[in-house]
């Protein structure tokens, strides 16, 4: 098997883990205030995060990985 | 006899209930906590980057090299308002000028004229999202664009997002196509590089993601992206470089919010693992951690950890390069690909930042933010990097300012 396989295979195991962790926890929606804070979202500050994305990914040759979509760039 | 406690039981019952589905109807954004719903206010956004780089000889290998490379100066804007309750339109534009360059070759080969280089001196991008809510999910349609003066690029996305009924896991699913353009008649592209006819590249990407509640304080997402890419990779401003006209690449993220009761704070971890057909692997890590302050200020200090390994068909300096910089390493006899630019060599970075941010009033938030980052050939986990490669340090400033409506 080669590696691409075994990454993908990885990936897509962590994935169903993640999503099968439901056994872990029951958190009811009026136990949500923590969790509703802007900070605890994965989105963030928009902006900062895309001039944060577009430095990085155009000095270094790893990109991606939060989301697809948005434009190329003649810096990478 | 028994069925007179077990009504009033029923009963303490639902009024327990009642007041606790109140509750939590009373909390401002409890059902937005996996961010699936639509928003309530409107927001407008502006931001200024002023950006630069250098590299520094401090080797013996690469002494002599030190010098300053690019400054950008950067403007964006963003808006979102919220449509009936249940959509959402977002945009954002930016406009960023560059000046400086970048070598064509390790760390030498800067040109006379300094305003060349991979990148145009004036960049426009903008993109506008336009998103439905659904009572467990969002279906999300995107369009972007970017022009500089020797680049144009025009991309589509198509993002959905489905919530488990308890809403304590979404799962998400995302495709997007770019096609990029490169004009290669411009006069400091490199003569055996010079075309009348762009070089095209097309990309598609796909995305598939679980966000998960795993405590009242632990919100965990995991997202795999694999993207395939078909045309010119080449630098049009590099030489000696020559690259694959294909490029597939995977990624592996995840990510962990914690929020701690006591400062009532928040850390924020991720890690991603890059991997390509050029052959590069990259592992990234980043650690930040919010502290709200009283009167309104919040603090974000933040540590970021890079490491990537080298392109398969990465030339690094040779001898002759070594005696005269001014003289780049031939690549290997018969070498179909072949690339001298640093950010394919192997190397590893840390950086290091803070954010503060301000509320002005109960609509207004201000913020600033200070990130530097130095990449080191001898500082990642993927082996030993180029040592003729000097080191790169960049330092980046951000000025913002947000109205909520």
């Amino acid at each position: 098997m080669n590696r691409g396989m075994v990454l993908a295979r990885g990936s897509l195991l962590s994935l169903l883990i993640v999503s099968g962790l439901s056994g872990c926890s029951s958190v009811q929606p009026w136990e949500k205030q923590n969790l509703a804070k802007p900070e605890m979202t994965f989105e963030g500050d928009r902006l900062d995060t895309g001039y944060t994305e577009h430095i990085y990914s155009s000095k270094e040759a790893s990109s991606g990985g939060a989301g697809v979509g948005g434009g190329g760039c003649g810096c990478n | 006899m028994d069925t007179v406690p077990v009504k009033i039981s029923n009963r303490k019952s639902r009024v327990l209930g009642a007041l606790l589905a109140s509750a939590a109807m009373l909390l401002p954004s409890v059902k937005n906590a996996l961010a699936d719903a639509a928003p309530e206010q409107g927001i407008v956004s502006m931001k200024y980057l002023n950006y630069h780089d250098s590299q520094t000889g401090d080797t013996d290998l690469t002494a002599g090299m030190s010098r300053n490379r690019m400054t950008v100066n950067a403007l964006s804007f963003m808006g979102m308002v919220p449509i009936a309750g249940k959509w959402s339109v977002a945009g954002t534009f930016i406009e960023d000028s560059v000046t400086g360059a970048s070598p064509a070759y390790h760390g030498s080969g800067f040109p006379a004229n300094t305003s060349s280089g991979a990148s145009g001196d004036l960049r426009h991008a903008g993109d506008l999202n336009v998103t439905r809510y659904f009572s467990r999910g969002t279906l999300t349609l995107g369009t972007s664009y970017s022009q500089e003066t020797d680049y144009k690029s025009l991309g589509c996305s198509l993002n959905g997002t489905l919530s488990t009924e308890n809403n304590n896991t979404t799962f998400s699913l995302g495709a997007a196509w770019n096609r990029d353009t490169i004009d290669l008649s411009r006069p400091n592209v490199v003569k055996s590089k010079k075309s009348d006819t762009s070089g095209k590249k097309r990309v598609l990407s796909g995305l598939l993601g679980v966000t998960r509640v795993i405590s009242q304080n632990d919100i965990i997402q995991t997202t795999v992206t694999l993207t395939d890419g078909d045309g010119y990779y080449s630098d049009p401003y590099k030489y000696p470089d020559v690259r694959p006209d294909k490029r597939r690449m995977f990624t592996f993220m995840a990510r962990w919010n914690h929020h701690f009761d006591g400062p009532n704070g928040t850390a924020r971890f991720s890690y991603r693992y890059y991997s390509d057909t050029f052959g590069i692997r990259g592992h990234t890590f980043d650690a930040e951690y919010v502290q709200p302050l009283p009167n309104g200020w919040e603090i974000t200090p933040l540590v970021r950890y890079y490491s990537q390994s080298a392109a398969d068909f990465y030339v690094p300096v040779g001898d002759a390069e070594f005696a005269d910089p001014a003289h780049y390493t031939l690549p290997p006899a018969g070498a179909e690909h072949y690339t001298e630019d640093q950010r394919l060599s192997a190397f590893g970075a840390f950086s290091y930042g803070i954010k503060v941010r301000k509320e002005l009033g109960r609509s207004w938030l201000a913020d600033v933010k200070y990130e530097h980052s130095e990449q080191r050939n001898n500082r990642g986990i993927n082996g030993l990097g180029d040592p003729g490669i000097p080191t790169f340090n960049m330092s980046a400033i951000q000025v913002g300012l947000s109205r909520k409506f």
